[in-house]
């Protein structure tokens, strides 16, 4: 290996919610030559790792204290400030992150409110549930709800769920039955050794039949729900099922009563048998800011700080709230790619500070542009694969600014 | 105060058992963070007159940070809308955090209200392997208290092979090897195989005794048991195993009880919230008491310790790595239920609950704590717990102190609980025992230190941390305890006439036991094979 190529080995991915932590990154003359063992997804969010980190003021490059100074004030002058954690911070950031919102009395939201189907479900019934590594070992039977992880999760049915060996499943695949559910378009996995199709008008019903039927109910004889009981009674059947649905299938949100339906099933299958409900969960430590959230104020999201004190505002949400034109600044921090569309078309006309990876070129133009390095590139830390399971993060490029550094300097300067 | 500060607390009643000091009236000298045996004259003075000085409170067992907890604490959204606090006004404008409390306060919350109850060390309870770095990250926000972590071990996968290979030996390496990857104080059992037994699927979803075979006929509870027990003792750990045992909460449990204890027999071990554990009756045939079965065996055995995870009324959180016990409290009550099966290593189950007064089961768990305490000999050996929040939050530990020590109180509630099981129930018998002050100080403070192994804690001697507790004398022990006139940690008053003034963070606990690297190749080789983190990621220690 030549003097300007090095590796560093053990990285964790954060492309996804999979967080894959076996990635070996090679670098040569300080760019990303190569990240080993990762998908294409991975290789993308990875990039070259260069950066040309900007601060702009008010449109134009400015030294970075002066940047901290114009932040503080304009986010001290704000009467109903909004601070949105977006992608790519490590949980150390999301920290100072939650710090901040508290001590401006600001609405806190993440970009987990894409999520909030699944989150608002898990609250009214529970779950039962399974780290990743868990469905590896045990689960004989994987049933994907509506969803194929190849294209948003490339790597889970090979490091999870699917292929590998695991202490029950000495034959990997083999040992297991991969079942597809397809609701209407949104379909399961094509290689699945088996497949029922549900009509998406029928989605809640068939859902219905078949706890009904794992309960040992019969809620209809309708030719319809004909394959929806036999499915049940395969899950049953099963030693430990694995139920795949997915937590941010894209733009429209996940039906609320879907996810609570989901929920239920999986927690009825664990009568007759064993039962994990996976929800997938998108990459740049998404499920970090719903544990340090809660954590540090009792709610996983739409955290509102008005009173002095945390409120829970899932409805309307932050992005309610903007449309509203009750908000009348913002600090948005993370990476602007991962913003939703509404909620960046609501920032838009705001007077925004933004902290975070390539921030001075977002499309609602801060007044204060803060550019840092991505969290797990540039920044180290820890982050949650979408299970929850805590993982460290090993920077392999340093330069750019930390968003937990710049984030940190902010509090100091408001005093919080 | 600055490091170097120093402090007399002058002219209080002094409660320091571990010194044998008993309520007399003596000077504490604080020189930093530490006690010291003297000061000049004139140094600042804290008036303490008429009040009664302890050593700061020290919790053995709670659930407060971590994995499983954050799991709880998200799925009680309304309990933290109905109890939010405001962030409190500290000294010197330093900064303070809001948060929420119930049963699982927030993080910040949760350090302000152990310093305003007086306590300034507490025991993380549970802490699953792979999510150490969670835990100690809550921990981290979690300020004032001094706090260290039992991590969970007895359903281990690596563990259990190597019980059916006989690998005794490795076993010593791989659990000091865990403890100092995980930055742990102490080892956990929860219910010994009986969490692999639910997550494999199978027929068998428990284990029924200590010596059902855990897919192999050479692993059983008892096994797990005396290998762990002997590890720890062997590493001389500060705190010996800390021991769930098999069939939480089932009627009759007191057999496999009285089983776990005697199979450890002359061996240091610590039984932990046994009041769940002390159980007669029969499953489908109804509970009784058998309190007094499993007090005699604690008494006449001092290498044995306990706590007792009392109950009380009102509104609890159920949350524990017996992940099929909370299924079957799932299944009986209906309410919301978590289950997180944790790849090779534990589980986690939870579900919120109430106990009430006129619930059967509830007033005979109630009346099975008390029937602990009032007949246990050696109150060092048996300390104050409510396995918080399981058998209900850390704030109600002053109502509990009130039924120890006020016999009149506690024939009061007696007459207003459901005593439909209280048949053999020393309870009814009158128990005419009520605690000393001295007592209480044992069972809260100096006796949680002495059983962790934590010898600066818990006392006021020379060299002790400057963690002290003053309290005013209210003839209602209740609300003594609940509101501290002043508490000083680590030489810090954090509580000054009964506000929470300072907050400084708080320490961690952690031993560091010497290993084999020998270990570490062939738990590289596990981790290859089977695990879905990388074997470098693992634990909690900060990576290069
Ligand atoms: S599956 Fe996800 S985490 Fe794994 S390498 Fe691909 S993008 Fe990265
Ligand atoms: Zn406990």
């Amino acid at each position: 290996m030549s003097a300007a190529t090095r590796r560093v080995e053990h990285v964790t991915c954060l492309g996804c919610g999979c967080a894959c932590d076996d990635i070996t990154v090679v670098l040569q003359h300080d760019r990303i030559g190569e990240a080993r063992n990762a998908c294409a997804l991975g290789a993308a969010w990875f990039g070259d790792g260069t950066m040309t980190p900007d601060v702009r003021v008010h449109g134009r490059t400015a030294p970075l204290e002066q940047a901290l100074d114009e932040a503080a004030r304009l986010l001290r002058a704000a009467q109903r400030p909004l601070v949105y954690l977006a992608a790519d911070l490590s949980c150390e950031a999301q920290r100072e992150a939650v710090a901040l919102g508290d001590r401006l009395g600001a609405m806190l939201d993440s970009v987990s409110s894409g999520a909030a189907a699944g989150i608002l479900a898990a609250q009214r019934r529970g779950r039962a549930a399974a780290t990743l590594g868990e469905i590896r070992q045990r689960a004989d039977v994987i049933v994907f709800w509506g969803t194929d992880p190849a294209e948003r999760y490339p790597r889970f049915t090979s490091r999870y769920a699917v292929e590998p060996q695991g202490l029950q499943t000495p034959e990997g695949r083999r040992s297991r039955t991969v079942i597809a559910v397809d609701v209407g378009a949104r379909r399961g996995p094509g290689d699945a050794a088996a497949r029922v199709a549900v009509a998406p008008g029928d989605e809640m019903d068939a859902l219905g039949v078949m706890r009904a039927t794992v309960q040992g109910r019969v809620a209809t004889d309708h030719e319809r729900f004909r394959s929806a009981v036999e499915l049940a009674r395969r899950m049953s059947a099963g030693r430990y099922v694995a139920l795949v649905a997915d937590g941010e299938p894209g733009a429209a949100p996940a039906d609320p009563d879907v996810a609570e339906a989901l929920v239920t099933l999986a927690q009825a299958l664990n009568a007759p048998t064993r039962c994990a409900l996976v929800v997938l969960r998108g990459g740049g430590n998404r499920s970090g800011a719903d544990a340090v959230f809660t954590w540090q104020t009792g709610f996983p999201f739409a955290v509102d700080f008005a009173p002095g004190y945390p409120t829970y505002r899932p409805q309307p949400g932050a992005v309610a709230l903007l449309a509203a034109g009750e908000i009348d600044a913002a600090l948005v921090i993370g990476s602007p790619a991962s913003v939703p569309e509404p909620m960046a078309t609501g920032l838009a006309p705001l007077v925004t500070v933004a902290i975070g990876p390539r921030v001075s070129a977002a499309s609602f133009k801060p007044a204060v542009a803060l550019d840092t390095g991505i969290a797990g590139i540039h920044e180290g830390g820890t982050a949650f694969r979408m299970d929850d399971v805590p993982l460290p993060l090993r920077p392999v490029l340093t330069g750019p600014p930390t968003a937990a550094g710049a984030l940190r300097s902010l509090r100091e300067r408001l005093g919080a | 105060m600055s490091a170097a500060s120093r402090l007399r607390i002058s002219g209080g009643t002094v409660y320091d058992p571990a010194n044998g000091v008993d309520g007399e009236v003596r000077d504490v000298c604080i020189e930093g963070d530490r006690i010291v045996v003297e000061l000049p004259s004139n140094v600042p003075r804290l008036d303490a007159r008429g009040m009664i000085v302890m050593p700061g409170g020290v919790d053995i067992h709670a659930h407060i940070a971590g994995s499983s907890v954050n799991q709880g604490r998200r799925l009680l959204p309304e309990e933290h809308a109905a109890d939010p606090v405001p962030a409190p006004r500290l000294a010197d404008g330093a900064i303070a955090r809001s948060g929420t409390g119930g049963t699982i306060p927030s993080t910040f919350t949760t350090g302000y209200r152990y310093a305003g109850l007086g306590y300034t060390t507490a025991m993380e309870a549970a802490v699953a392997p792979l999510a150490a770095r969670h835990a100690h990250a809550e921990l981290d926000d979690t300020p004032i208290i001094d706090a260290g972590c039992f991590v969970l071990l007895g359903n281990d996968d690596y563990l259990l092979r190597q019980l059916v290979a006989g690998e005794l030996a490795r076993v010593r390496q791989y659990v000091a090897w865990l403890l100092g990857a995980t930055r742990a104080y102490a080892i956990k059992i929860v219910n010994p195989g009986g969490i692999a037994r639910w997550k494999s699927g199978g027929a068998e979803r428990n284990v029924g005794g200590i010596d059902d075979p855990v897919g192999s006929s050479s692993v059983t509870a008892r096994k797990i048991l005396e290998v762990l027990a002997g590890a720890a003792n062997t590493l001389e750990l500060p705190h010996p195993v800390h021991i769930h045992c098999n069939n939480l909460g089932q009627p009759g449990n007191v057999a496999t009880t009285l089983q776990s204890m005697q199979a450890l027999a002359g061996q240091r071990a610590h039984f932990t919230h046994l009041q769940f554990h002390s159980y007669g009756g029969e499953r489908g045939k109804g509970w009784k008491s058998a309190a007094r079965d499993v007090i005699e065996h604690v008494n006449a055995h001092p290498e044995i310790s306990a706590d007792v995870g009392q109950v009380m009324f009102g509104p609890a959180t159920t949350l524990t790595a017996d992940a099929p016990v909370e299924h079957l409290l799932y299944t009986s009550t209906g309410r919301k239920w978590v289950n997180v099966d944790s790849e090779l290593e534990t589980g986690c189950g939870i579900v919120p609950y109430a106990y009430r007064e006129q619930a059967a089961v509830a007033a005979l768990q109630w009346a099975v704590g008390l029937e602990l305490f009032l007949l246990a000999r050696d109150p060092w050996r048996v300390v104050l717990s409510t396995d918080h929040p399981n058998g209900g939050s850390f704030l109600s530990y002053p109502q509990l102190i009130r039924l120890l020590m006020d016999r009149t109180y506690r024939d009061e509630q007696l007459k207003r609980v459901n005593q439909k099981m209280f048949a053999g129930s020393a309870l009814l018998d009158g128990l005419a025992r009520e605690y000393t002050l001295s007592e209480i100080a044992i069972i809260t403070r100096a006796g949680p230190a002495r059983l962790l192994g934590l010898t600066t804690k818990g006392h006021l001697g020379a060299g002790a941390d400057a963690d002290v507790t003053i309290y005013a004398d209210h003839p209602d022990r209740a609300q003594m305890f609940a509101t501290p006139r002043h508490v000083i940690k680590g030489g810090t008053i954090v509580v000054e006439e009964g506000q929470l003034r300072r907050a400084p963070a708080g320490r961690r606990l952690a031993v560091r036991p010497e290993y084999d690297a020998a270990v570490t190749k062939d738990l590289k080789r596990f981790f290859q094979d089977y695990a879905c983190v990388s074997f470098e990621n693992y634990g909690a220690e900060p990576v290069s």
